[in-house]
């Protein structure tokens, strides 16, 4: 079970064409799908707006899964983390500017990744997958524990992030939420994409496909790892903060085991190992849930599977990484 | 499909001569997952309202949009709200099993000019984050209060809780000792077990190590109530003589069959059993029992909804069918009605229901069949928690 | 003292309960390399079975028990045919998707066909009094639990190492190539010993219903305790399952009896604990 195997198989060496032109037309189609989607559902900017905090989640994910090989169940401990990182902030601290909440959330995220790498990154295969769930169901535990600081299951409440820039209040519709999101969505895109692009990046690969190579090359594999970790943690974190605002409330939902493997779900629909794979994954999955458990709300999750089932069936490269590789050959012919 | 048609027929009738309105009211509970037993139950008591008192108030039709919400996620409890106020604009917000969803929904309540009536979610302080929540449920407070004072008759001196350890636990567990320590009781020891505990064995070697002569225990209704009352069965606490008290959602009627004998005699304080002897709950359980069409599946989560559409009926019919949250909420502020747990009412100040509270045994009926039978009542009480906590 | 030895015996139940459900699933991920998330499931469904054989056909608990475990072996057949049989080579987050989508269909269904009560399963009377140990009593159908963890234990050892079926296993698990060019015919191989688990898991979700009561979100519920079971005591490894299951059965009542409130963390920082000590389980094979 190495780290290879998880991830890819025998896929070739990741390709480096990175082009910045590449990297343009993707934030320009994700900004595009931003205002397709606002014309789309413009009553459930609510939906989006999450559906752009989990986006993130997983993203963060992205990183430690898909560029690091490490598998992990327990990744809603960093979203989490940065979800009750911006709430303590504002309920607790008087803290209720967003931007300030975005940075705490992020913070909070970024020691929730040091924290849980420092203890996932012990393990391998297998023993790597149950040390995160160990790991996520301790935060769940601690959180829980400290009702005092995080209203324990009854949720942490009292969030009210005062307006953006001081000129946009979040209010009902959901305009501001969605518009930040979209924004924060972006900047953390183009941050990624230099960094997958960066030698730390194309190391983190290295490590993914022969971490004994690249020890061997005098590499520091775990210090690398690790720092990748905080990495992904500063992302989860962005959109933790970004549900405790949109949402203001932070439930224990979201250090939870369930999310966690709901992210893993979502990643491997859309596709490892490159981030459009993350936001398609994520926004299939979570659009296609809402529609059917608003069509059938008490039978829905029979509907779900089968779809897994079947995209492992018909697309076992996830929607994004099968549709890339149909595009490629047709083209070839 | 039968919604489709509906919207079509509402649309026709807004766009052409407006003869009726169609009011919509959205209801958010767990209808999937862990606890869709609850879920159905909502659904239950729901469809035993529209059977007996049809789907129309004055002119105006009343339609019912279900989302479900199999787990507590205040975020996606938000994201639902909000599509349900502004997508299918629904005039009332009804259903909510766990606080933190009622919680994060009571923030859009004002702007969105919704009310929302809580047909579960059992924390005292909900009702406080907005003047726009009615409760028809209950509140552990409401529930555990009376169980002490019923161990403080019974003469018991030592009692040990054991809670699940989350927030209706948590409550039951300040609730009970509050009130039987102000009796002049002990609590010799208080657990919180959490909330994954599988095996309860530990926990009653615990229990039998203490001394106490009874165990006050609050668990989540289910798998977990199984479990912790076989494991007191099993190591011989009810054969040494500790009693065992609890709030009645651990033997809530859908869990009977499965406790079987072993939950005979169990005494517990709730507002509502299946087996309340009145005309008014007779023709609701039948009601409710063709609804959810397994009748042993039929819980105390239906007669919260039941009401529920009651007190929006009433809303409805104050407001004429206009969209006037506040003159909604107003209206039925000291509501009095005979619900099928008993007389009943909307308390003018916390917008909480008035109740009693009943203190009910196990027993077994001549076809074999599990009820809770009451034995004593505990008339007209308010919330207690409210009270405790300002 | 008293107490000690006590809380000794709950542990031993409770951890042979966990051995029973666990192992198939080891079998499966040590064996066969597949991150089977549906196990949980196939135990669900035999629970299902056998509650719905004795309730409701009226049969007895050993008729029953066997009916569970055949039927779930003939429901898992087919799937492990259309389904597994796709993923026995493919990558772990993939495996991972669809057994979680398999996983899903299953609560799906069994909410929709059985309702979302919970079921119980009926003991016969030798099992369901208490029995007298001298220092304490203890329910029958729990030396049964750990009398029938014992026999699987032992039954299975004998199967993959003493069987000429256990030879053609271990052969095509190590190079299923090579296995073939010698004439084991792997892929009914690989069925027969996922029929195995299925029915392994079928017959722990039936004897560990008293521990673990049948209800459709059974299948998710216990997933992350059965997974945990198999890290610690190493994939594939008998040995290693039944010496896991003792450990984090005593550590966890330990745990909830002497803190009961902490419960969660005393568990949970030993499986940290144990898995950075021994990455491949406690008795893994490199």
């Amino acid at each position: 079970m190495n780290a290879d195997h998880l991830t890819g198989a025998a896929r070739p060496v990741a390709r480096p064409r990175f082009s910045a032109s590449a990297d343009w037309i993707g934030l320009a189609a994700v900004l595009a799908a931003a205002g397709a989607g606002y014309l789309l559902f413009p009553d459930n900017l609510a939906l989006l707006t999450r559906i752009i905090g989990i986006i993130m989640l997983v993203l963060s994910l992205d990183l430690v899964t898909g560029f690091c090989g490490v598998a992990t169940l327990g990744h809603a401990a960093l979203f989490g983390a940065g979800a009750y990182g911006a709430g303590i902030a504002a309920a607790h601290f008087g803290i209720s500017d967003p931007v300030a909440m975005i940075a705490a959330g992020s913070a909070g995220g970024a020691l929730a990744g040091l924290l849980s790498g420092s203890v996932i990154l012990r393990g391998h295969g297998l023993g790597q997958l149950v040390l995160s769930i160990a790991i996520v169901n301790l935060f769940h535990e601690a959180a829980n524990k400290a009702a005092g600081w995080t209203g324990g299951s009854d949720g942490l409440t009292d969030i009210a992030p005062t307006p953006l820039f001081g000129v946009f209040a979040f209010d009902l519709w959901g305009h501001t939420a969605y518009a930040l999101g979209v924004a924060l969505l972006l900047i953390v895109l183009f941050l990624l994409q230099r960094l997958a692009r960066s030698p730390f990046g194309m190391l983190c690969r290295g490590i993914r496909q022969d971490p004994i190579r690249v020890a061997a090359m005098g590499a520091p594999v775990s210090k690398t790892l690790l720092a990748m970790y905080v990495v992904s943690g500063l992302v989860a974190g962005v959109g933790g903060g970004l549900n405790a605002i949109s949402t203001q409330v932070v439930g224990l939902d979201s250090v939870s085991f369930t999310l966690s493997a709901s992210a893993l779900v979502m990643l491997v629909l859309g596709g490892t190992g490159s981030l459009y794979g993350a936001i398609v994954g994520t926004v299939v999955f979570m659009l296609f849930e809402d529609f059917v458990s608003a069509a059938n709300p008490f039978h829905w999750l029979t509907i779900v599977g089968a779809l897994l089932v079947l995209v492992v069936l018909f697309a076992p490269r996830g929607i994004f990484g099968t549709s890339v590789r149909l595009l490629e050959r047709s083209r070839r012919r | 499909m039968r919604r489709i048609l509906l919207a079509a027929v509402a649309a026709i009738a807004l766009g052409g001569t407006a003869l009726a309105d169609t009011i919509k009211v959205g209801v958010i509970g767990p209808f999937s997952g862990p606890f869709a037993i609850q879920g159905k139950n909502f659904k239950a008591g729901i469809d035993a309202w529209t059977a007996l008192n049809g789907a129309k108030v004055g002119n105006d039709d009343v339609e019912i949009v279900y989302r479900d919400l199999p787990a507590a996620n205040p975020a996606q409890a938000k994201s639902l709200a909000q599509d349900l106020v502004v997508k299918e604009h629904v005039q009332y917000l009804a259903g909510f099993y766990f606080t933190p969803d009622a919680m994060a929904v009571t923030p859009l309540l004002e702007q969105a000019n919704v009310p929302m009536v809580i047909m579960n979610a059992a924390t005292s302080a909900i009702v406080t984050k907005s003047p726009l929540v009615v409760r028809t449920s209950f509140t552990l407070w409401q529930t555990s209060v009376p169980m002490a004072k019923v161990a403080a008759q019974r003469g018991i001196k030592k009692v040990i809780t054991a809670v699940s350890d989350y927030g209706p636990g948590v409550d039951a567990e300040t609730a009970f000792a509050t009130t039987f320590k102000a009796d002049g009781g002990q609590i010799v020891e208080s657990i919180r077990m959490p909330l994954s505990t599988t095996d309860f064995s530990p926990i009653m070697q615990r229990v039998k190590d203490s001394g106490a002569e009874a165990v006050f225990a609050f668990l989540p209704s289910g798998p977990t109530t199984l479990g912790f009352l076989k494991s007191y069965n099993e190591n011989g606490l009810k054969q040494a003589g500790i009693q065992f008290l609890a709030p009645g959602d651990l033997t809530q009627e859908s869990d009977l069959p499965a406790l079987g004998d072993m939950a005979l005699g169990v005494t517990t304080t709730f507002h509502y059993s299946i087996a309340h002897d009145s005309g008014e709950n007779k023709k609701f359980v039948a009601a409710a029992r063709t609804a959810i069409g397994n009748p042993a599946e039929l819980s105390f989560p239906s007669v919260s909804a039941y009401d529920g559409m009651r007190v929006i009926y009433k809303m409805i019919e104050a407001t004429g069918g206009k969209q006037d949250a506040k003159k909604a909420v107003d209206a039925v502020k000291g509501m009095a009605w005979e619900s099928p747990r008993g007389p009943v009412s909307i308390d003018p100040e916390s917008r909480h229901i008035t109740q009693n509270i009943y203190l009910r045994e196990v027993a077994k009926a001549e076809d074999g069949t599990y009820y809770n039978k009451e034995i004593q009542t505990f008339p007209n009480m308010t919330d207690p928690g409210l009270a405790a906590a300002k | 003292m008293q107490s000690v030895l006590s809380v000794a015996v709950d542990a031993l139940a409770y951890g042979m309960v966990l051995f029973v459900i666990s192992i198939g699933l080891s079998l499966t991920m040590g064996l066969m390399r597949v991150v089977n998330l549906a196990h949980g499931a196939f135990a669900m469904v035999g629970g299902y079975l056998a509650s719905y054989a004795m309730r409701d056909l009226g049969l007895g608990y050993v008729v029953g028990l066997g009916l569970a475990v055949a039927g779930t072996v003939v429901i898992a057949a087919p799937i492990e045919r259309l389904l597994y049989r796709r993923i026995y080579n493919a990558p772990e987050l993939i495996q991972v998707l669809m057994t979680i989508g398999i996983t899903f269909c299953v609560i799906g269904i069994a909410n929709y066909t059985f309702g979302s009560t919970l079921k119980t399963i009926s003991l016969p009377g030798l099992l369901s009094g208490p029995v007298d140990l001298g220092f304490r009593s203890i329910a029958a159908h729990k030396l049964f639990a750990i009398l029938c963890g014992f026999a699987v234990a032992a039954a299975l050892w004998y199967l993959v190492e003493r069987t000429s079926f256990g030879v053609k296993l271990r052969a095509s698990v190590d190079n299923t190539p090579m296995a073939a060019a010698l004439g084991v015919r792997t892929k009914s191989v690989y069925a027969a010993s996922f029929a195995v688990s299925a029915g392994l898991a079928a017959f722990g979700g039936v004897v560990g219903a008293e521990l673990l009561p049948i209800e459709p979100y059974y299948a998710l519920r216990y997933m992350v305790t059965f997974l945990v079971v198999v890290a610690v005591g190493g994939a594939g490894s008998i040995g290693g399952a039944l010496l896991a299951c003792l450990v984090l059965g005593a550590v966890d009542t330990a745990g909830r009896y002497l803190m009961p409130d902490y419960g969660e963390f005393f568990f949970y920082l030993a499986v940290i604990l144990i898995v950075c000590a021994f990455p491949r389980g406690l008795l893994g094979r490199a």
